[in-house]
């Protein structure tokens, strides 16, 4: 076997016109399937392989399960009373939608409220130190046992007073 | 026998197709080189975007987020003979308009007397990085184009801009890979956390100035307020360190306004992104520890008190920033 592998890649190379060769692959089956593969990947190696499909065929495989499964294909249809079931669950789903809906309003509408008191009304004329399309930044100092309210109070609004300042002299800076 | 050789034969001719490339490969220029090309690139696209920021006409709807507040706003930029106009007004809630006009910026709010201030600086929200002087800011920041994606619609590119020290932001820019208007901005810490995000949900140009911005632009303005508060015209204290790129452009001693205070010392810095204001004054009331930093999205407040001196710093910087140069501050002598 191994001595007429070692031939028939020299007989596929032009190589070798040993008739006994050829007699030997037409009567053996392996070797007939060896000289293909030799052959195939001859072509590959030269790029001669003209896009030839190395992909195994399997459609043989591939129609033979197909004929087997043909056997469940009368399962299509579905039994009556699943779509009984069906319905409740769309009205239940329904009433969620619509709870879930109106739990939407409240929050709107609590937000439009919350919009509304959060302007500042007390000082006349406010210069609006909020960034020209940035952010505000509210600020507050969380209480610590060690201050009193006043400070607390008194601190915030230096804070207040500095960050106001600061984002007008951004706004006024030529 | 023949097949070994023939195996050889194929080998060597294998490695002949390969080698050229390996070659080539080593020849490709030194990978310091090729960074610097990089940034050649990242440059010309954020310059392409500084252009459109300031010469296009079109409509922005965009989204601010820090700290889970978000509000949407609207710009619509034109231009008019030349010059710039831009409109801004915040969609949510009570009517808040800003419009800014040739050397002028007029502040509209539902509800209180409108008015006017005069300055040349683009207020508009991009405008700090689409303004600033990329080929400049090379010393300051790293700039790497960091892939593709999309945003509002459009393809866009993102380029980071990476601080080379930690005394400032990072930014992540996103434009718009057709007009090359900005359509996103992440301001990103050293630990790369999303401190703050701008992000464009609409995005509309026009070859012609939007016809009612035109109008807006011959409309009269408001009284323009010249907030004269200043007692000095420099500041009593002094700055020794400033973070690379920062610059002091202002300082003096002046009332904090809207509020009738004791003059506080005022010194203003600017790297060309970010401004910060220093606060030096007297300590007022005494806080339960010598520092205090308060923080929003990428914006931090930061209090020092040390003997009966205060000092706060307000800006856009981190907080090692703040704290050295708090400690740098110093009489003037």
């Amino acid at each position: 076997m191994k001595e007429y592998s070692q031939n028939l890649s020299s007989f596929i190379d032009n190589e070798n016109d040993d008739k006994d060769i050829i007699n030997k692959v037409l009567e053996d089956a392996e070797l007939q399937q060896q000289f293909s593969r030799y052959q195939l990947i001859g072509d590959v190696l030269r790029d001669e392989s003209n896009g030839l499909d190395l992909r195994v065929d399997i459609t043989d495989s591939v129609m033979a399960a197909i004929e087997n499964e043909k056997q469940d294909d009368n399962v299509v249809t579905l039994p009556q009373k699943k779509d009984k079931k069906v319905v409740p669950f769309m009205k239940r789903f329904g009433q969620y939608a619509i709870a879930a809906s109106v739990a939407g309003v409240v929050v709107v509408s609590s937000l439009m409220i919350n919009q509304e008191t959060s302007s500042d009304p007390s000082v006349v004329p406010v210069l609006n130190t909020v960034p020209f399309g940035g952010t505000a930044a509210p600020v507050s100092l969380q209480a610590t046992p060690k201050q009193t309210q006043h400070d607390i109070k008194e601190r915030n609004e230096r804070l207040d007073a500095l960050l106001k300042d600061h984002q007008l002299q951004l706004q006024t800076q030529p | 026998m023949k097949c070994r050789l023939f195996l050889v034969a194929l080998c060597s001719l294998m490695s002949l197709l390969v080698a050229p490339k390996l070659i080539a490969s080593t020849e490709i220029v030194s990978t310091e080189e090729v960074d610097s090309q990089t940034q050649e690139t990242a440059i010309s696209y954020l310059n392409k975007m500084k252009q459109a920021y300031t010469q296009l006409n079109y409509e922005l709807v965009y989204l601010n987020t820090a700290q889970n507040q978000i509000e949407p706003k609207r710009l619509i930029h034109g231009v008019v003979d030349g010059k710039r106009i831009a409109y801004f007004s915040f969609l949510n809630g009570a009517m808040r308009e800003t419009l800014q006009f040739d050397g002028k910026i007029s502040f509209y709010q539902q509800g209180n007397q409108a008015y006017s201030f005069a300055t040349q600086r683009d207020q508009s929200i991009f405008a700090n990085i689409a303004n600033f002087d990329f080929v400049k800011g090379n010393k300051s920041y790293e700039y790497i184009v960091i892939g593709k994606g999309r945003i509002a619609g459009k393809k866009a590119i993102a380029i980071r801009m990476v601080s080379k020290d930690n005394y400032r932001y990072s930014y992540i820019v996103w434009l718009d890979l057709n007009s090359y208007l900005p359509l996103r901005l992440d301001v990103i810490n050293k630990s790369n956390l999303i401190l703050e995000q701008t992000m464009v949900v609409s995005l509309i140009t026009s070859d012609q100035i939007n016809p009612w911005l035109k109008q807006l632009s011959t409309q009269t303005k408001p009284e323009v307020l010249h907030l004269v508060t200043a007692t000095a015209k420099v500041a009593q204290w002094d700055v020794d360190w400033l973070p690379k790129g920062f610059e002091i452009v202002k300082g003096d001693q002046h009332k904090l306004m809207m509020h009738d205070t004791d003059p506080v010392s005022y010194i203003m810095l600017d790297d060309g992104i970010s401004l910060v204001s220093i606060y030096i004054s007297n300590v007022k009331t005494r806080l339960a520890e010598q520092q205090r930093v308060i923080k929003r999205g990428g914006t931090l407040i930061y209090t020092k008190q040390q003997d009966n001196v205060e000092v706060n710093i307000i800006g856009q910087i981190p907080l090692e920033t703040a704290e050295r140069i708090a400690a740098s501050i110093k009489p003037v002598r």
